[in-house]
């Protein structure tokens, strides 16, 4: 149960940084999201790069994303995922939600015995 | 919303799972090419580079299951996949899967087609709306649980109960002489009187014109109208729709057609479709008592009651009504109604009350389900020891972390497709045996109104079909998929002898021999005392002879005779038939021994007896005869005499009673010269003048009272013509035609035939057929007992197969090894053989209540029986067993 719960947050996570990457950087295929994710994550979160996929299909059946054919930096056939409207929309909606929830988070942190008292 | 888009994305992407599982492996591919790309320019090997970008990709099958399991249906596709695997490994074993199929297919279809027997009889509801809330009404004396109500009783019923939307009579279903025009020869068909509100009440829209209207059940002649039942119509006016009010002869008589009773309402009768229905205000047309007022006489019982229950009166509430009211009629008209008492059925009661043809249906449905639960037995112990052979497939499964659920479910995959194939042939057996019913030289009965046969493969009988298919592979499929899942891993992966014995694992496999043992006996058992009780009243001397005769009906009110017409023209025939050459003796009988008919009832109170004060007389089941009756029926007059030609309607009335009857009333004195007096204590006084011997008068009845009367002082309008004939009695039809045709050409000869043929398609054949039904049973019962007992016994000694030959090794004798094997199929045997026994013993006694009360117990059935199970299943357990004896220990060793 714990480690099912763990791999939802994770791909909670991962997807809202699947859209993060794909808002800044456009069209992407898996292999360059994956890299991205990974420079920016420096490496912290060591997933296997295999879980990305299963994460785009999902994002794709919701219509935040959408995927077409096209060719790769070996010249060869390779899936390339952008963000929808609707993705963008989800993206707004879910950055919000966590600065929200980051910044409640850390408010308690910051806290000292003296605040709440 | 999100989740309903997803659910199309997942319907899509089912469909076109192959597309997008090469998609995936795409898009994997090119993944890992430019992540080794990256790593060679990094500076590592190509072999490396490619190691390590697949390390970081992470477990591809992994990752392509949980792609999968989000894209498609993942449910539906295990489900296909469950099939799909569940048809190849079937394949694999052509023998095993053919053997269960069959196994299956004779359980299911033996169920199936005794099920539509008990459906027809028992639980089919009346094919009108709302069928549930139409009750039966039935007045109850003494004698008998279920009589029929007069047509004033009726009225009253009718008019002061309010326990009813309606309430309807009909009589009897009766031979009706039916001519399209007039001057045709009438032909015999089936009419039934019913009140005007009939249809009406039952909620039956005519197909055509329009049902009765209650004032054309007012006055009785009055309104000559019919409604044609569908199957009449069709067969006879070509489906013509023109015949409203057209004009046809019934009895003689004109009437006008005003309907047609829809497809829908073949009727309401079990056995038999109206061709159809007229008005009860027409009842004297037609077979009504000619001793009484069909109009008047409140003890002219002759109608079957029916209501439709308004909604929210329960049955209690009309039952206490209708009991209120029976009250009622005992203290106004004590003299017909004392002690009568009146009840309200519901369908199932009514069927189950009224008589015992459904007996049969049960006791059959209870052997079927023997036979199923035996074939269940069975198909369970081949699976479970297929089980065994799979043990390690299985476990590799499980090792390889199949979930366990998941592995239930597709060995339950496996059992559900048997169950389908076998519940498919099953339902092929059961329309055969329902075939076989039908047609015409497995059953004939005798009857001058064609019967329907009631059996049939509806919808209904499917249905419990595919629930019965459905139950059997849950029975016989889940023990060998709950264990052949509980393995111990480790050692099903080191030897492929799995099978260590836990206590529980062998405990379910003897309970299925048991079980089948003591099934099988139960249904040999009840095989072979169905088979005896039928013998045993086949066997019973009817006392009177069978050969030599030749039977022929009348009823001359068809062509409309009146009463002294009639008696003329039997005077005449019985006359002019003593005259014809070839003909030994005449006798003229308004019932035949062992027929169709019910015999009248004879209401009547002993001389100088003493009544009961609830009780008003006795009654008696009774025959009108003429003076040739006893000599040509070779019944014999134990004392006084047989009627003469002198007891005519003036002289004294006179009876013979059968000795039962005599030993019955005057226990200690002689019958001969007392009196008994008709109806009540009140009644005519008539003398008994003889008394015959006691002979067979209904199948399958124990002794009972019976009463003669003479025809020429109880004057019946239908009449059966029995010829004692010189030689071959069939040489006697046309000298009888030819007789009948000078006095009478219209009038129309029924059921012409020796009385022998009859007889044996009467008493013969009928329970000729419930033997073989039952014999079969039995066998296909006591063949899969072997089969299963046989294949347990040989599954265990391959089990044991190692050790056996440690056992020779280390030097015990064959006649050890015997025991050893046989030992414990014996003792098996023994239990199922006691259990069998107690079973056997409760069917019996539920037999013998239902159908044969012979009473005790049938000891030669056990005493032949037991032995020979006995004996036929340990010979299925000695020939494994045998063969345990001849293992090679040095072969055995090296088994594995």
């Amino acid at each position: 149960m714990a480690t099912k719960q763990k791999t939802d947050v994770l791909q909670g996570t991962l997807a809202l940084m699947v859209l993060k990457t794909l808002d800044v950087l456009g069209t992407l295929h898996g292999y360059g999201i994956a890299r991205r994710i990974e420079q920016i994550s420096g490496d912290l979160l060591s997933v296997n790069q295999g879980t990305l996929y299963p994460v785009l299909l999902k994002l794709e059946q919701e219509g935040a994303i959408e995927s077409e054919w096209g060719a790769s930096e070996n010249n060869r056939r390779a899936r390339f995922y952008k963000l929808t409207k609707e993705g963008r929309k989800q993206l707004q909606a879910e950055t919000q939600d966590w600065e929200q929830t980051a910044a409640i988070i850390g408010r308690f942190f910051e806290a000292k015995a003296e605040d709440l008292s | 919303m999100k989740s309903l888009r997803r659910f199309f994305a997942r319907l899509t992407s089912f469909m076109a799972r192959r597309a997008q599982d090469e998609r995936l492996r795409e898009e994997i591919e090119e993944h890992i090419a430019l992540q080794t790309a990256e790593n060679i320019r990094a500076g590592l090997s190509p072999v490396e580079a490619r190691r390590q970008a697949m390390l970081k990709f992470g477990g591809v099958e992994a990752i392509k299951q949980d792609y999968r399991a989000r894209r498609g249906l993942p449910f539906v596709e295990n489900v296909v996949q469950d099939v799909r695997f569940a048809l190849r490994s079937l394949r694999r074993t052509p023998g095993l899967t053919t053997f269960v199929i069959i196994t299956l297919a004779l359980g299911i279809g033996m169920t199936s087609a005794t099920f539509s027997m008990v459906d027809a009889l028992i639980f089919r509801p009346y094919p009108v709306p709302h069928p549930s809330a139409i009750v039966t009404l039935v007045s109850t004396t003494h004698d008998s649980p279920f009589d029929d109500f007069s047509y004033r009783e009726y009225l009253d019923i009718r008019d002061k109960t309010n326990s009813y939307d309606g309430v309807i009579a009909n009589a009897d279903m009766e031979a009706v002489g039916f001519s399209s025009e007039p001057g045709a020869t009438p032909r015999i068909k089936g009419g039934m009187m019913v009140s005007g509100n009939y249809f009406h009440v039952l909620g039956v829209e005519p197909r055509l014109g329009r049902g009765f209207r209650e004032d054309e059940d007012q006055v009785p002649g009055r309104n000559p109208v019919v409604i044609l039942g569908p199957d009449f119509w069709r067969h006879e006016f070509a489906s013509n729709p023109s015949v409203l009010g057209k004009t046809i002869l019934l009895n003689g008589a004109k009437f006008t057609v005003v309907g047609v009773a829809p497809d829908s309402f073949p009727g309401m009768l079990t056995f038999g479709h109206p061709d159809f229905y007229m008005p009860l205000a027409m009842a004297p047309v037609f077979s009504t008592n000619i001793q009484k007022n069909f109009f008047e006489d409140r003890d002219d019982r002759e109608l079957t009651v029916q209501g439709r229950l308004k909604p929210g009166i329960s049955l209690e509430q009309a039952r206490n009504e209708v009991a209120v009211l029976a009250k009622n009629f005992e203290d106004e008209y004590p003299n017909v109604n004392r002690g009568r008492g009146a009840v309200v059925f519901t369908q199932f009661q009514a069927r189950t009350t009224e008589d015992d043809n459904w007996k049969f249906g049960v006791i059959f449905l209870i052997l079927a389900l023997a036979v199923l639960l035996v074939a269940c037995t069975n198909v369970a112990g081949l699976l479970l020891s297929r089980s065994r052979a799979r043990a390690r497939e299985i476990a590799v499964r499980l090792a390889l972390g199949a979930g366990r659920l998941r592995l239930i479910r597709l060995l339950l995959t496996e059992s559900m497709i048997l169950a389908t194939l076998g519940g498919l042939a099953g339902i092929a057996i059961g329309y055969g045996v329902v075939e076989w019913f039908h047609s015409k030289d497995s059953i004939v009965f005798a009857t001058e109104l064609p019967m329907a046969i009631p059996f049939q493969m509806d919808k209904r009988v499917l249905l419990a079909c595919v629930g019965l298919s459905v139950l059997s592979a849950v029975l016989f499929g889940l023990a060998p998929a709950l264990q052949s899942t509980r393995v111990d891993l480790v050692n099903a992966l080191k030897s492929a002898d799995v099978d260590v014995p836990g206590r529980k694992r062998l405990w379910g496999r003897n309970m299925l021999v048991i079980a089948q043992v003591s099934m099988s006996l139960m249904l040999l058992t009840a095989s072979f005392l169905m088979a005896r009780g039928f013998q045993h009243d086949l066997m019973q001397n009817t006392g009177f002879t069978k050969d030599h005769l030749l039977m022929t009906k009348f009823d001359p009110r068809l062509i409309q005779y009146n009463a002294t017409q009639t008696q003329q023209f039997y005077k005449l025939l019985a006359e002019r038939m003593r005259e014809t050459p070839g003909v030994q003796s005449v006798a003229l009988t308004q019932n035949i021994p062992l027929g169709n008919d019910d015999f009248d009832g004879v209401a009547f109170v002993p001389d100088g007896s003493q009544m009961a004060p609830d009780r008003s007389n006795f009654n008696s089941v009774m025959d009108t005869v003429d003076e040739g009756y006893f000599a040509t029926m070779g019944i014999p007059i134990l004392r006084g005499r047989t009627f003469l030609p002198t007891d005519t309607a003036d002289s004294p009335r006179v009876v013979i009673v059968n000795e039962h009857f005599a030993r019955h009333y005057w226990p200690s004195g002689d019958a001969l010269g007392k009196h008994i007096r008709l109806d009540n204590s009140a009644g005519t006084p008539v003398e008994i003048v003889g008394v015959s011997q006691t002979i067979k008068y209904q199948n399958t009845q124990s002794p009972m009272d019976f009463v003669y009367m003479p025809l020429a002082q109880h004057p019946v309008a239908r009449m059966v013509l029995m010829l004692r004939s010189t030689g071959d009695p069939l040489q006697l039809v046309q000298p009888v035609k030819d007789v009948v045709r000078s006095l009478d050409t219209n009038l129309p000869m029924l059921q012409t035939r020796p009385y022998e043929d009859f007889y044996v398609n009467q008493a013969v054949k009928g329970p000729r057929i419930a033997i073989d039904l039952v014999g079969t049973m039995g066998l296909v019962g006591l063949l899969l007992a072997v089969a299963g007992l046989y294949g347990l016994v040989a599954y265990n000694v391959s089990r044991r197969t190692r050790e056996i030959g440690i056992r020779i090794a280390l030097g015990a004798a064959s006649s050890d090894v015997l025991r050893l094997v046989l030992g414990k199929g014996l003792v098996l045997v023994g239990v199922g053989t006691v259990i069998g026994l107690v079973l056997g013993f409760g069917l019996e006694q539920l037999m013998n209540s239902m159908l044969f009360d012979s009473g005790g117990v049938d000891v030669l059935a056990y005493a032949v029986v037991v032995p020979v199970m006995f004996l036929v299943t340990m010979l299925a357990a000695y020939v494994p067993a045998r063969r345990a004896t001849h293992i090679a220990p040095t072969q055995a060793l090296r088994y594995e």
